[in-house]
């Protein structure tokens, strides 16, 4: 196995914590960063605190919001720590340049595996050579003749040995190692095995703390309201009447809307009702859906169409809908603000993005704002964003108490950051050797990036566009089928509705047009599907077997029963990264003959490196198939007179256990290192449901969601 | 003043007679396994048991239910040993786990009904959405409580 971060050192510093315990802190770049003789001992135990009694707590960097990244490095640390498993405590850190890739401390684009692999385990092997050598030193023996084993400290020749919790504070006394020595796959322990979910206790007695559990000594509760149209501004609301509802205490403005609080959940929602805000204004007044594809198209034909001339000509255009997180915990925040400090409880994904928000409300500097990270309810990208947290501080700082902020389900759907919509064109012409000789793409959407990087809008491009899609875009990696005389072009649509990170970005946009396209080559070339895609992937042998291998486990091309029928697809993650995940799946589904579509079976095989906890890699693909089937058959948010049309779930439908069908994954066996696994299968599921759907009934599907099209 | 008896404990509780029961169990009674999703009994995830039947305890009152026997995620078992708890951990059922007490409740539910439940009997009978798609494990961990339940029994 490759060890790519190797080259940037780990420092680690240790101190005593009050009691005789060991904490542990390491810096990646700098080893001053942790020798300033002011670190506290909070600061010095950031990775790893070993108390007397044996108890371990590791601090991880990653948010937890069931893609199991507690687990997973936890997995990491006490692997090489060769900690007692069952001793292990695991939290979210602090937010703390330590903590930070590129300068930020967040959870997403699959990576708490994948950017930690080298790191966490530095961590841990160096705690674990510190605490061989304080063994060794008490017994006089040479380090060589000590062993770490289940946490304690073993010499074999005389029979002794010492628990962690004993050597933890002769641990402290001793240099730090630079250059620990990790293990090898074969000395490993934990790492490859399907251990239980660290929290699923707790999950399933009613005791895991989520962000609207948190309970804080005075707390008051908050129910919001804010412009309906986005970007609209609060026109008039009825103070006295919400201040005259049983248990309300305050009515606080907030950005683009108002709070009101209360002693209770309920009663601040029946002030809310009481307050009746009218709002005006906004930048997305008198938008609506049909608009919205109007103006895509219009964005599209300004791209130019273009003449493509040759023997078979694909010319087609694709829409994909705005699409909504719908986490099942709606969006919250607690947080209590002091004249000199700022303490913030929240389910984020973006502990940087926190600590932003809660600077800029309070005028705090970043050692005043303390921000705990509780478990999230699901997260999909949707809290990377945080203008939940802007609220709770900004009504905390009116009141100086504690205050949670809870969205209304209603709330939480017509105020998200929404999966961009978009519309591509392909106009597609087939050589005499049935690949194509030209490849026309055009594509328009908004673009979300250019909201983070304002030069992205200057120069109208979207990397998003592009990553994932076959381009010709030199600044990126080419995509995985080689395809000749392609030439891509796109342009940003803005409409004044928030848009952001869905489950993998620009792929469960790109892989529906790629893995659709491809389909309709094929079918127009007369080739098998699974066939002709092969012929793309020469230089791409990951890839190809990955293909090969779901195609197998599926029984593709084996007879299905009437009314059945295949479609498959791939993926990879992330495309800008020098090694990917490599996905790819077969979905079974039915037509009946009055336009019933069901799907029965869908087959995955993931290569993504080499799999720490094959059991949770498996759970991430499962909900993958399940989430972007869900959004393939159902899902879409529309706009009506500026607003969100859909507000809870009712109007917005996501599967349910009847829709769920048979899902079989498996893992292609790896050496190579970890390359994430939360994201990947999201995105191939939707063409290979419309890809199957085609197969039975001869419809090609072009717009999303399948919803209630007409299959036959 | 409303009496509620909650897992076995008689609890006075100081709110209105219409507020409804999920919000008087997590903020006035403190138990907090019990979660907001929609507010309008379509997700299931505040399912608690009155008597033996699942109910949403966002769209009942405190009124309507006082003095019945109202059973929360909390109260299943003393130890997370009851069968479906159990089945649950076997399966590794839960991802983010919100929405999992309510799984948990209205399996436990169904199970009462149909000790030996077929597939499409689960689909039927399990209506809780789950945004992380642990349905498959959903299904199988019913199974395997129906087994255990089978052992216990």
């Amino acid at each position: 196995m490759k060890n790519t971060n190797m080259n940037r050192r780990t420092f680690l510093k240790v101190t005593t914590v009050a009691g005789g315990g060991l904490l542990v802190g390491c810096s990646f770049s700098s080893p001053k960063l942790l020798s300033t003789p002011q670190a506290s001992e909070e600061e010095l135990g950031m990775w790893i605190r070993i108390s007397t009694d044996n108890k371990i707590t590791l601090i991880v960097p990653s948010s937890e919001m069931g893609q199991q990244a507690h687990t997973g490095q936890a997995m990491l640390v006490a692997e090489e720590l060769e900690a007692d498993w069952n001793s292990i405590k695991v939290v979210t850190a602090q937010v703390h340049p330590e903590y930070m890739i590129s300068g930020d401390q967040d959870t997403g684009g699959s990576g708490s595996i994948r950017d930690w692999w080298d790191k966490l385990r530095q961590v841990g092997a160096g705690t674990r050579e510190m605490l061989i050598t304080a063994a060794a030193r008490k017994w006089g023996v040479p380090v060589t003749e000590c062993q770490a084993v289940n946490g304690r400290i073993q010499h074999t020749a005389s029979g002794r040995s010492l628990s962690y919790g004993q050597l933890a504070s002769a641990a402290t006394k001793l240099s730090p190692p630079d250059s620990p020595t990790l293990k090898t796959p074969d000395q490993y322990r934990l790492l490859g095995k399907s251990l239980p979910k660290i929290h699923t206790p707790t999950k399933v007695n009613g005791v895991a703390e989520f962000g609207i559990d948190v309970r804080r000594p005075g707390m008051l509760f908050a129910a919001v309201s804010q412009s309906p149209v986005f970007g609209g501004q609060v026109k008039s609301y009825d103070e006295a009447a919400a201040k005259a509802v049983k248990g309300v205490e305050a009515v606080v403005p907030i950005p683009n809307g108002v709070a009101v609080v209360a002693d209770s959940t309920w009663h601040a929602k029946q002030g809310l009702e009481a307050l009746k805000p009218q709002f005006e204004g906004g930048d997305s007044a008198g938008l609506d859906s049909a608009k919205v594809t109007a103006r895509l198209s219009t964005a599209l034909d300004e791209l130019g169409k273009v003449e493509v001339t040759a023997e078979k000509v694909l010319d087609v255009e694709y829409e994909m809908p705005y699409l909504h997180h719908a986490t099942m915990e709606p969006m919250n925040c607690t947080a209590h603000v002091s004249t000199d400090s700022c303490k913030i409880w929240v389910p984020t994904q973006s502990q940087t993005e926190t600590l932003k928000a809660a600077m800029e409300v309070t005028g705090f500097s970043e050692d005043q704002i303390q921000i705990h990270t509780t478990l999230l309810g699901g997260g999909f990208g949707r809290r990377l964003l945080p203008d939940f947290v802007t609220q709770a501080v900004t009504v905390s700082k009116v009141l100086q108490k504690p205050v949670q902020v809870v969205w209304s389900r209603e709330e939480d759907t017509q105020h998200g950051y929404y999966r961009p919509t978009s519309m591509s064109r392909f106009q597609v012409g087939l050589g005499g050797d049935s690949k194509p000789v030209q490849w026309e793409n055009q594509v328009a959407q908004p673009n979300f990036l250019a909201q983070i990087v304002p030069p992205l809008d200057w120069f109208n491009f979207d990397p998003l566009a592009v990553v994932a899609s076959v381009h010709d875009y030199t600044i990126f990696p080419k995509h995985f089928y080689k395809v000749e005389g392609v030439e891509m072009t796109h342009t940003g649509v803005e409409f004044g509705v928030p848009v952001g990170p869905w489950r993998s970005p620009p792929n469960s946009l790109n892989v529906f047009y790629t893995e659709s396209v491809m389909d309709e080559l094929a079918h127009l070339a007369e080739i098998d599907p699974l066939d002709y895609r092969l012929k793309f992937l020469g230089e791409s042998p990951k890839h190809r077997s990955v293909l090969e291998q779901v195609a197998k486990q599926a029984g593709w091309g084996n007879p299905l029963p009437e009314g059945h029928g295949h479609g498959i697809a791939i993926n990879d993650w992330f495309g800008l990264d020098e090694d990917t995940s490599v996905v790819a799946e077969v979905a079974e589904v039915s037509v009946s003959k009055r336009g019933k579509l069901k799907v029965h079976r869908v087959d995955c095989v993931i290569d993504c490196g080499f799999a720490v906890n094959p059991d949770s890699v498996k759970a991430q693909l499962e909900g993958s198939i399940v989430m972007g089937m869900s959004a393939a058959l159902f899902e879409q948010i529309t706009l009506d007179d500026g607003r969100i049309a859909e507000s809870n779930f009712d109007d917005y439908r996501i599967a349910r256990l009847r829709d769920t069908p048979e899902i079989n994954v498996s893992i292609v066996k790896s050496d190579e290192n970890p390359t994430g696994a939360g994201e990947p299968g999201i995105s191939p599921i939707v063409p290979a449901i419309t890809n199957a759907i085609f197969a039975i009934t001869g419809k090609r599907l072009r717009r999303m969601p399948i919803g209630r099209q007409k299959l036959v | 003043m409303t009496e509620l008896k909650i897992n076995g404990k008689n609890r006075l509780v100081d709110v209105e007679s219409d507020t409804p029961l999920l919000w008087a169990i997590r903020d006035t009674v403190g138990l907090t396994g019990t979660k907001y999703g929609c507010g309008i009994q379509q997700c299931g995830a505040c399912t608690v048991l009155i008597g033996k039947r699942p109910v949403r305890s966002c769209g009942i009152t405190v009124g309507e239910v006082a003095g019945k026997d109202i059973t929360t995620i909390e109260g299943l078992s003393e130890d997370s040993k009851h069968p479906v708890q159990l089945a649950w951990i076997e399966e590794q059922v839960p991802q983010c786990g919100y929405c999992q007490s309510g799984q948990i409740m209205a399996a436990v539910s169904l199970l009462e009904r149909k000790p030996n439940p077929t597939d499409q009997e689960i689909d039927r009978g399990m209506l809780n959405l789950c945004r992380c798609g642990t349905y498959p494990r959903v299904r199988k961990a019913i199974h395997r409580a129906s087994d255990l339940l089978k052992e216990v029994s």
